[in-house]
């Protein structure tokens, strides 16, 4: 196919325009900045200095943060404030949306038969027990925006640079880690920049564990409710060990199926900026856009599916023939067996499905999971361990087919991560039981 | 066979041009413009290679004709190799010329020139190191005290015979800028004869850098 040059011109206005009303500033200033950064990322690397310098600011401030020492507790800081911000901003307008959704059940419920069980168990609760999580969701992605765009995630990569090099991985592969956060799909594409076919395997397999805005909603729930006094700190624990599974299989990988040295590349670190509020609400806007259509049309779909399934009998028989493999883990009830089945199709799902089951007119549903599974805090701990880990949601799983270009990868993650949930959720009831009695 | 000689004012790059040709130069302008064209020959192990030395640049925008001079040799003369030189002692803003001619795509060797003055001043600089990072090969070299002319020609030959191939340096410009350098990217593939002209990246980057001199030349009528 032919382009006609002009239309190549006329493309580049519009990516221009766009740039410029996210970054503020002239696309040219934004290219040479983040060549800057490049130079002074490479810089930093090759030349040592001696001490007495003029120091710019940037480079004050640089001493400080990708200090040898200081760089990695500050980056875990950074990490547990940013959830800590999340938690705590969003639980009021949560309970705001939940009691809003509450009375629209109760109205619903109010019209009787199975239209009324419809709207009110599979619609209200299923969807709208997903819609609740939009605060802390959108929070996120605006953490995520506002430590990018001042330049502090460059620095984390570059502070994590030499940790993943020990694991034989590099600093490119944290930054596909670091988006994982906020989406699988988007995250396994990031991998694209690595060059070595061995390095950006190793990064895909790896990223699933890195828990993605979709699973929030689990970790608020169940911490909101089993663990009020330290939710924020449970939640950025989950983060953690999904994290930290993802760097111990990383080099485990390395060190058995996917072999091999990793590469060098220059970690750029560019200028620190004063994030726009365009900027970070553009970026805002793009992610939790996706989540909210999700939610609109494909979660609604399955939670459609989910109660007509319950309604008509027969998701108990299905729960009750998978459930039994998740006694060790200490939630072997159906109603957990199928929420994390139909969790493969998409995360939200779990939560969603809990909604469609439990559907409490009030909307405690953490209460509701506590009285009617007769979960324990540990029970509650290792399902959402379980859930940080087990299989990526089919979409994460199709990325991983398509970027791989095999079914080979997509095959084994599903495999591997779900076998590390069920031996780590295992462990943390099984091991936890023996400390509390 | 042609080597281009580029480098910032004040680096040391007339000296090396002087180290190379000895007294075979020639002195000429640039088609079209007041601005001096220095050339030279240097004899070496029985070859006998064309120097051509660019105008003093800091970089390779379109604002100013020693910069798109330097630009358009590069790119339209494909020279066989292309020398950088470089001063040790003030590697930071040195190296933007470095990394935009490598984003080019064209064959370079560093001569990272002034080592006795960046010593002086207690830099120590890894050069294999900066030789893995860039990709390219980093020859050490006191210009003033014609030490270094030989390990420079032994990688220039090596770039010119094929020997070794300098990749294209991708540099990253973060999420979005790349989102939309993708997408230009993949247009200017789709238009054939651009990409073998200029490397599509490249161009995609120096129509986001709005590089008017680019502008005229996708206007300019095909294959003008």
């Amino acid at each position: 196919m032919k382009v006609d040059r002009e239309e190549i011109i006329t493309a580049s206005y519009r990516s221009l325009a766009h740039l410029e009303s996210i970054f503020a500033d002239e696309s040219e200033t934004v290219i040479a900045d983040a060549r800057y950064g490049f130079i002074a990322g490479l810089v930093k690397d090759v030349v040592k200095k001696p001490p007495i310098e003029r120091l710019t600011l940037s480079d004050q401030i640089d001493m400080l943060i990708i200090n040898r020492w200081f760089g990695f507790p500050l980056l875990l800081a950074m990490m547990y404030l940013m959830f800590q911000f999340v938690f705590r901003l969003s639980a009021p307008l949560m309970s705001w949306i939940d009691l809003g959704f509450g009375s629209l059940a109760v109205v619903a419920s109010g019209i009787g038969g199975w239209e009324g069980s419809l709207l009110a168990e599979g619609v209200i609760g299923g969807v709208g027990s997903v819609l609740m999580f939009v605060p802390p969701i959108f929070l996120l992605f605006i953490a995520i925006s506002v430590l990018e765009d001042c330049g502090y995630m460059a620095r984390a990569a570059f502070v994590m640079d030499k940790v993943m090099h020990r694991v034989g991985l590099h600093g490119r592969s944290f930054i596909p880690m670091v988006l994982g956060f906020g989406c699988n799909v988007p995250a396994v594409m990031a991998a694209r920049t690595i060059e070595n076919s061995k390095d950006r395997i190793t990064t895909i397999l790896i990223n699933p564990f890195m828990s993605c805005g979709a699973r929030l909603p689990i970790y608020v729930l169940l911490a909101g409710y089993f663990f009020a006094d330290h939710a924020g700190l449970v939640v950025f624990s989950m983060y953690a060990v999904g994290a930290a599974v993802a760097i111990l299989m990383a080099f485990g990988l390395r060190k058995t199926l996917l072999r091999g040295i990793s590469s060098h590349f220059v970690m750029e670190l560019p200028p620190y900026r004063l994030p726009t509020l365009r900027g970070v609400l553009t970026h805002m806007w793009e992610r939790g856009r996706l989540f909210l259509k999700k939610a609109g049309t494909f979660i609604f779909g399955v939670v459609v599916l989910i109660w007509l399934l319950n309604y008509s009998g027969a998701l108990e028989p299905i729960g009750k023939a998978i459930a039994p493999i998740f006694i060790p883990c200490g939630f072997g009830q159906w109603q957990a067996a199928v929420s994390l089945l139909f969790g493969f199709l998409a995360k939200e799902v779990v939560v969603g499905t809990m909604g469609t089951l439990f559907a409490a007119g009030e909307g405690v549903l953490g209460q509701a999971i506590a009285t009617q599974l007769g979960w324990s805090p540990l029970a509650a701990l290792a399902f959402m361990v379980f859930c940080v880990l087990y299989v990526p949601c089919v979409a994460t799983v199709a990325t991983i087919r398509s970027e791989t270009n095999s079914w080979k990868w997509p095959l084994f993650t599903i495999f591997y991560t779900t076998a590390t949930a069920w031996v780590a959720a295992t462990l943390i009831f099984q091991v936890g039981g023996l400390f509390l009695g | 066979m042609v080597v281009a000689l580029a480098g910032n004012p004040n680096s040391g790059k007339t000296t090396v041009f002087n180290n190379l040709t000895g007294a075979r130069q020639h002195v000429g302008n640039w088609p079209g413009v007041t601005v001096e064209k220095k050339e030279g020959i240097c004899r070496w192990k029985g070859r006998s290679i064309r120097i051509v030395d660019l105008p003093g640049v800091y970089s390779l925008t379109a604002y100013s004709p020693d910069e798109v001079i330097a630009r358009n040799f590069i790119v339209e003369e494909k020279p066989d190799a292309v020398v950088d030189v470089v001063d040790a002692s003030n590697l930071e803003r040195n190296l933007y010329l470095v990394v935009q001619l490598l984003e080019m795509g064209a064959p370079l060797v560093v001569a990272l020139n002034m080592m006795d003055e960046a010593d002086s001043r207690g830099y120590r600089i890894d050069v294999e190191r900066l030789s893995q990072l860039i990709r390219a090969p980093v020859v050490p070299m006191e210009a003033n005290r014609n030490r270094g002319t030989q390990e420079l020609l032994d990688e220039i030959a090596k770039v010119t015979d094929k020997e070794i191939r300098i990749p294209e340096l991708i540099v990253n410009y973060g999420r979005e800028v790349e989102e939309e350098i993708t997408k230009l990217e993949s247009r200017i593939s789709s238009a054939g004869d651009l990409a073998k002209r200029y490397p599509p990246r490249w161009l995609a980057v120096k129509l986001l850098e709005k590089d008017q001199q680019i502008v005229e030349v996708l206007k300019a009528v095909e294959g003008g």
